[in-house]
């Protein structure tokens, strides 16, 4: 049953093709992994799911609704929840604070965010800093608070967008422990990494694009294995 | 002929804006932040032209370099004083300091303003003129001497300003710290050096724009508010960053108030202008000439 | 602010010290006997009501508007004028300038949604502007800079005193409320960082749009009620430099916490009064201090008070003869 549909979405900027009929698509409660060389138009996708970028044509259908234009708000109500690239918090709230705006905006009373994000703190060993504002943590505890505001309320899908670039191994295996635990529960992801290993430890299937298409599509230990990927990436056939 | 006068009127005035509005587009190129206290630049170079004249004797064709020179210095100074923050990596202003510049820039301009007012006196003094003509016949208009020469001047400067800045080592040092700051300081620009460089420029052409029309509207603490506002609006009219833009925008406003003063309202004819600024930043916030910034 | 203290409690002790200021007016009286003094408090307490609008905009939401001056500007004539045409007081004027101002500031909200920092001020110092020329040049219908005479509503003072006193401790206790909600996680939110909110679903529309008709509504109530405290209005009321004072009183108080304009209004414009004695130097002092404040020390006078208890408290004590 496709949760989210991806239909033949193109985007250019200037003169610059960054998704060229892209399509793909991902069932309800799948961990479907993202990859593709620097410019393959993996983060404009992310930002055009998550409505903060406008497609030039192509649709997106969530549950088998049109999502195409709306802002990002409204998809975030929606279930459409995302982590950004370069990290972004709210610096002059506190950590707890930076959750509760997730939980309340998303329709949580606020006793019942209070109790959850309280919860999530603990599940990602944030307890220690949790009241200090989020812009005296650091670059590891930002990333795994901003992966938190993602599941105060658990999304329909949850884009992540490189959470485990930059980050340290432990500090990654706490979130990649918590994605395994809530996909387990049913959650569907779309997880954008250049970190093949967890890729492969994660993911039961993978999309890899390159200069703003879908170049394979299939179960992941098959992506990584095909010679048109391994191409994008190092530019000449296996040998 | 009250068509061609409008007009040639309409152009020399715009000649005069575009002097103050280049300067403000070149900030924003660069450090992206609009100087609220643009307009004080140009009060400082009135009084420094008038007063040099009147009081230090000086010739008036020396006292518009003085002049200059003291709006170089101003913004050189304020540059290094106050604009820091907004490219020094970690300050406590993080992630608004667009507003930072705005306090600032906003408090300097009142700061400034009611210095002169007590230094120097609320009086208007009258700048000399350039040249002692008052009346020039070019074909069927009348123009006065000095507003004609002033003009000149004014163009040539505007020639030089543009040429230095598209061609000199300095000028397109600018041009890259303005397109990407980050990537300017990694092939190796001084980017504090770039920014000094403009906002002084921009203070000595405004302090220019000050001291040629200090005959026409005569120095006072506040002379400068009004001129500030209408190059909020070229600059915006002619997207924010761009010279040329700047320069034609300016041309283009000081002909419609010059046609609308007479035409439309005598006393709204300072309106036009903000009425022409709101709609663009809310339909067309790149101006004529401008590019859209990418946000995500 | 270093950890241990909770944004709940950060809250809190800004509410309690604003409490703490509004109790120190309201025993001033007792002390302080002259009129005109205890008219400059109740002109302060205008410009505390303008400076607690403003930063609900810019402190709380990040929206950086030069208008503040403008909106009190249009509620002083909302009622002057219902005043002057109709001789309507009070009880008319001044829920028609809430209304009036509020309603303009919404629109004008509305039409601001998608500017950010310099475009947003620049729109809102076009907007003050025209406001200001406009009701300047309506002669026939305003008096333009003559100005209006507006009816009074006490006979005494201190009763508009106490007045404005009391709206003034009402729109803190109201926004303290406001704050401590969901509304305040929200505001902050989005001055923070716009895309980031908008990601967690808070509605950028809806908020950014209420901060700013509450903050227009806030400065018609206060621009009414001077009005009818100096019964007489004028354009002089919309000038930029009135907007500057605001701005000065907050970012000298505390941008972005609740005691700042308060206390921040209160101590500049009280100052000021004595600076009018030294030279009339007020407007150069206070833009000098914002400049300075701004550039170094941008948490305010409050910041730096927070920072000195901190300080003190973290004082190294001698080790007690147990932990040898």
């Amino acid at each position: 049953m496709p949760c989210l549909v991806i239909d033949r979405v193109s985007k250019s900027f200037g003169g610059v093709k960054a998704l060229d009929a892209a399509s793909f698509s991902l069932d309800a409660g799948e961990l479907v992994g993202l990859i593709g060389p620097n410019g393959s138009g993996k983060t404009t996708l992310i930002n055009i799911l998550s409505g903060h970028l406008a497609a030039d044509s192509g649709s997106v259908a969530l549950d088998d609704e049109p999502i195409s234009g709306l802002r990002p708000e409204v998809l975030a109500r929606r279930g459409v929840l995302r982590m950004f690239q370069l990290t972004r918090a709210f610096p002059r709230m506190s950590a707890l604070d930076n959750l509760l705006v997730a939980g309340c905006a998303l329709g949580l009373p606020q006793h019942e965010a209070h109790a959850r994000a309280l919860g999530l703190i603990e599940d990602l060993r944030l307890t220690r800093i949790m009241h200090l504002d989020a812009a005296q943590l650091s670059g590891g505890q930002l990333k795994l608070l901003e992966f938190g505001s993602c599941f105060m309320v658990p999304p329909r899908i949850a884009l992540l967008d490189e959470p485990f670039a930059a980050v340290h191994p432990t500090l990654k295996e706490i979130m990649a422990g918590f994605i395994r635990r809530r996909h387990a529960a049913g959650q569907t992801f779309l997880l954008v990494s250049h970190d093949m290993p967890v890729i492969v430890e994660l993911c039961p299937r993978t999309v890899c694009m390159n200069a703003g298409r879908v170049i394979a599509d299939e179960a992941t230990r098959a992506v990584l294995a095909d010679p048109v990927v391994i191409e994008a990436y190092l530019g000449e056939a296996a040998i | 002929m009250l068509t061609l006068d409008l007009l040639i009127n309409g152009l020399i005035i715009g000649v005069f804006y575009a002097l103050m509005a280049i300067g403000l587009s070149l900030i924003f190129g660069i450090l992206k932040v609009v100087n609220f206290a643009h307009g004080e630049f140009y009060m400082v170079g009135a009084y420094a032209y008038t007063l040099s004249a009147l009081m230090l004797g000086v010739s008036p064709w020396l006292a518009l370099p003085l002049a200059f020179v003291v709006g170089l210095v101003v913004g050189v100074v304020v540059e290094r004083l106050l604009m820091r923050p907004l490219y020094s990596g970690y300050t406590s202003w993080g992630s608004i300091r667009d507003e930072y510049a705005v306090i600032v820039t906003f408090a300097l301009s009142i700061f400034l303003i009611n210095v002169v007012d007590k230094v120097v006196g609320p009086f208007a003094y009258r700048g000399p003129p350039l040249v002692d003509v008052s009346r020039i016949a070019i074909g069927p208009i009348l123009i006065s001497g000095h507003r004609l020469i002033a003009a000149v001047v004014a163009i040539a400067v505007i020639v030089v300003v543009a040429l230095a800045i598209r061609y000199s080592y300095w000028g397109r040092q600018i041009q890259a710290v303005s397109q990407n700051r980050l990537g300017a300081s990694l092939a190796g620009i001084d980017t504090a050096k770039a920014s000094a460089i403009v906002f002084a420029l921009a203070g000595g052409l405004a302090a220019v724009s000050g001291a040629l029309l200090a005959n026409i509207f005569n120095p006072t603490p506040d002379v400068g508010v009004f001129p500030a506002i209408k190059s909020y609006v070229i600059v915006v009219l002619g997207g924010m960053g761009s010279v040329p833009g700047s320069i034609v925008a300016s041309l283009v406003l000081g002909v419609l108030e010059s046609f609308g003063g007479v035409y439309i309202s005598y006393q709204y004819r300072d309106t036009f202008g903000l009425l022409i600024l709101i709609l663009f930043l809310l339909f067309r916030p790149q101006g004529l000439f401008g590019e859209k910034a990418r946000e995500v | 602010m270093a950890g241990g203290i909770g944004t709940g409690d950060r809250l809190r002790a800004e509410f309690v010290a604003s409490l703490v200021i509004l109790l120190l007016v309201a025993v001033l009286p007792a002390f302080v006997t002259n009129a005109y003094w205890q008219g400059v408090v109740v002109v302060s307490m205008y410009f505390a009501l303008l400076a607690v609008a403003w930063n609900i905009l810019a402190g709380y939401t990040g929206q950086f508007s030069l208008a503040p001056a403008a909106f009190g500007m249009i509620g002083a004539y909302t009622t002057g004028l219902l005043s002057y045409y109709y001789g309507t007081g009070a009880a008319i004027g001044v829920p028609a300038a809430i209304i009036v101002s509020g309603g303009i500031g919404l629109a004008l909200g509305r039409i601001v949604l998608r500017l950010r920092g310099p475009y947003l001020a620049l729109t809102t110092l076009s907007f003050a502007e025209i406001m200001r020329l406009v009701i300047s040049n309506s002669i026939d219908f305003t008096r333009g800079d003559l100005g209006l005479n507006v009816l009074g509503i006490f006979e005494e003072r201190l009763a508009y005193y106490y007045l404005i006193l009391a709206v003034l401790f009402a729109v803190q206790a109201g926004l303290y409320y406001l704050l401590r909600a969901r509304a305040g996680l929200y505001l902050r939110a989005i001055r923070d960082d716009e895309i980031a909110a908008a990601s967690r679903g808070v509605k950028i529309v809806w908020w950014k749009t209420f901060a700013f008709t509450l903050s227009a509504a806030i400065c018609g109530l206060a621009g009414a009620l001077y009005g009818h405290f100096a019964q007489f209005v004028s354009p002089e009321l919309g000038l930029l430099s009135q907007t500057g004072i605001v701005i000065s009183m907050v970012v000298i108080g505390g941008l972005g916490t609740l005691v700042g304009p308060v206390g921040g209004a209160l101590l500049v414009y009280v100052l000021s009064e004595f600076l009018r004695d030294v030279g009339n130097a007020q407007l150069v002092v206070f833009a000098f201090l914002v400049i300075v404040f701004a550039r170094f020390f941008r948490q305010g006078l409050w910041g730096l008070l927070l920072a000195a208890v901190g300080f003190w408290r973290a004082r190294p004590v001698a080790p007690s003869p147990a932990a040898k």
